[in-house]
């Protein structure tokens, strides 16, 4: 079954942060089973980029969350915000350098890198095909698991939010050793784990270029989101290859599907930076092919920067 | 030439490939302590890998010439070693991480009658030298001041292939600095190309944007002894590149009028290379040579600068770019730090 749908809208100066959660969270109905001694918080920090960039997730949203959830279920709560190492990214100097240990030291609360965790392989069958996954352990045994994505498009799989930000939970850093079956390992690794939350970082989300679309969407199903969160991008969602898979695997339905709050999606739409040619893959695809026929051709030289062997 | 490359890094094989294209180069030997590294030189046909660089400046047969690209900390050490073995050296930017270092090796370079040659690359572009060749023939009068910018993701720029950044760029004792040590460094070099004699600091102020021991951020103002030409050097690490653009600009103003580097740097980077690209195919098939990285426009530079470096050990001539030069934009640089911590110590700034 798909799920509720919240959409706020907030100040891009990140002052009501705290009450748009708050009030993103009413809409969707969320009750978590109490009490709530620990929460997990998974953020996108997929490389050194400033969240004004649109990369990465917003600090300010992430503390809104803590406090909003401080205020409603105790202040006694743990709060970890966990990601793991990427193939180029490390998460310790992510939390650095995104303001994560800032951050952390005001809300008093953990900074975890799940590829230090304790590592257990799992393997699930996706479209016929089994993939092996490290799952950091300690992600099950939180009391919330509340993901936090961002919303932006991505050349390989069109769309990145819900579902692709769990991907990030991985425990092993070369990540990239997924990338001929990405849209797979997307479901795969949602089948193994759900986040009990959903809130998109839509603050600054990114299209073609950065845009402030000063919007925070909840739900407790990661696929409802992305079906709306594709719409919001300019994506045709039953043309998104993972929510294809997803639809297929059971892992989302889109029976129930419901927006509350900001429900004009249309004005989300009509503001987002759409992708274009040139921020396609196939432009990218096309580039990297004609200087590598070119080098092979003149005998010339690829800086070893732009080479992809 | 028999060359030897230490350091196989981004820039140590860039160079390493650049040396193919120079006619009497030949790059014997290389140094690395990767194997996968080493490997890749092999299959540029280089014989002689070393997993110690001492190993390649006293191996057999001995190298004419090494391509120094090892990470700052370990220029000083390993030039100094390359002089006293008593071969040429070309020094990847910075020349040492301190001005200490810098002065040794300005020594050490007299004293070996070795040749040295920093890589200062950014005054092989095109743009900079049709600037300086402008300024020269008095195109735009008496300079007055000279504005230069680059702001880019400087060491923590993704590659194609996604890479970790290597971790002594998070060190600042490995660097020897931030942002004004990597691209400001390249900027003083520039200012003092077009200025053409010694320089003080007026004004410096540091930003860490990315919470990092060293600065992400710097704006410099400098001011040249003699005829008080000033320079406003703006820096930065924290915008995300996005190829092939290249946020950089220089910027001369002088009494007669101005000249840009937007004006003299190609309007659309994709004709460049297609226009460049058609011309090294032609090249090719009549058997004449190419000009290597042309159609990429700023990466051209490392050819040139290279090529250069080679011929002054052949002409037995001054380097373009010597220790000294790599040591008063260090003394700049060091000025700097100084300036804005004393500030800083005063309550003066921030």
């Amino acid at each position: 079954m798909g799920d509720v749908v919240g959409l706020v809208r907030t100040h891009s100066s990140g002052e009501d942060i705290k009450e748009a959660v708050g009030k993103v969270l009413d809409l969707i109905d969320f009750k978590p089973k109490e009490p709530i001694r620990s929460v997990d918080i998974k953020v996108n920090l997929c490389y050194y980029w400033h969240a004004s960039t649109g990369y990465t997730t917003d600090p300010r949203i992430v503390g809104g969350i803590i406090d909003c959830l401080r205020e409603r279920y105790g202040k006694d709560i743990r709060f970890r915000i966990v990601e793991a190492d990427g193939t180029a990214m490390r998460t310790k100097y992510a939390f650095l350098m995104l303001g994560y240990e800032e951050l952390a030291k005001r809300k008093n609360v953990e900074l975890f890198n799940l590829s230090q965790d304790e590592i257990r392989e799992e393997k699930v069958c996706v479209n016929g095909r089994e993939i092996a996954f490290q799952i950091p352990q300690s992600l099950l045994k939180s009391d919330l698991f509340i993901n936090v994505p961002k919303l932006k498009i991505m050349r390989e799989t069109k769309i990145t939010c819900a579902l692709k930000n769990i991907y990030g939970c991985i425990a092993y850093p070369r990540k990239i050793i997924y990338h001929s079956i990405l849209n797979e390992a997307i479901v795969g690794i949602n089948k193994i784990l759900r986040p009990n939350l959903t809130i998109v970082d839509g603050i600054v989300a990114l299209g073609r270029c950065p845009i402030k679309l000063c919007l925070i969407m909840a739900s407790k199903d990661a696929f409802s989101i992305d079906w709306i969160a594709s719409q919001i991008m300019g994506f045709n969602p039953s043309k998104v290859k993972f929510l294809k898979i997803a639809i297929k695997e059971k892992l989302g339905n889109l029976s129930g599907i419901e927006i509350r709050g900001e429900e004009d999606i249309d004005f989300f739409r009509r503001l987002f930076p759409k992708e274009n040619f040139f921020s396609s893959k196939t432009w990218w695809t096309l580039q990297f092919r004609a200087l590598t026929l070119y080098k092979k051709i003149s005998g010339d030289i690829l800086p070893p920067f732009l080479e992809r062997n | 030439m028999n060359v030897g490359v230490i350091g196989l890094g981004h820039m140590g094989m860039l160079h390493l490939m650049n040396c193919r294209h120079i006619d009497g180069v030949k790059v014997t030997a290389a140094a690395d302590t990767s194997k996968a590294a080493l490997k890749r030189a092999e299959s540029f046909g280089v014989k002689n890998l070393f997993t110690d660089y001492h190993d390649l400046l006293n191996g057999y047969p001995k190298v004419n010439a090494v391509i120094i690209s090892l990470p700052n900390f370990l220029h000083f050490e390993s030039v100094k070693s390359a002089l006293e073995s008593g071969i040429d050296v070309f020094v990847e930017k910075p020349l040492a991480v301190s001005v200490k270092e810098g002065r040794e090796i300005a020594k050490l370079v007299e004293k070996s009658g070795r040749k040295l040659m920093v890589g200062h690359c950014m005054r092989f572009i095109e743009a900079a030298e049709k600037l300086k060749a402008a300024l020269d023939e008095g195109r735009i009068g008496d300079l007055e001041v000279v504005t230069l910018e680059q702001i880019l993701n400087g060491p923590f720029a993704h590659g194609a292939v996604p890479t970790p950044v290597p971790e002594w760029w998070f060190d600042p004792q490995k660097t020897g600095g931030g942002v004004l040590l990597d691209l400001g460094y390249h900027m003083i070099d520039l200012f003092r190309f077009f200025v053409g004699e010694e320089s003080k600091v007026l004004f410096s102020w540091f930003e860490h944007k990315f919470n990092l021991p060293m600065e992400d951020g710097a704006i410099l103002v400098l001011k040249s002894c003699k005829s008080n030409v000033r320079g406003i050097i703006n820096v930065g690490w924290f915008q995300k590149s996005v190829f092939p653009e290249y946020n950089f600009r220089m910027i001369l103003h002088g009494c007669a009028g101005y000249i840009s580097s937007d004006n003299l740097v190609p309007k659309n980077i994709y004709l460049h290379a297609i226009k460049e690209g058609a011309k090294n195919i032609l090249r090719k098939i009549i058997g004449k040579k190419i000009e290597p990285l042309s159609y990429s426009y700023y990466y051209e530079a490392y050819y040139k600068e290279l090529r250069q470096f080679f011929d002054c050990i052949k002409w037995d001539c001054d380097t373009p770019v010597s220790a000294v030069d790599g040591l008063k934009t260090l003394e700049i640089i060091e000025e700097a730090y100084q300036n804005f911590d004393k500030n800083h110590a005063y309550g003066g700034f921030g």
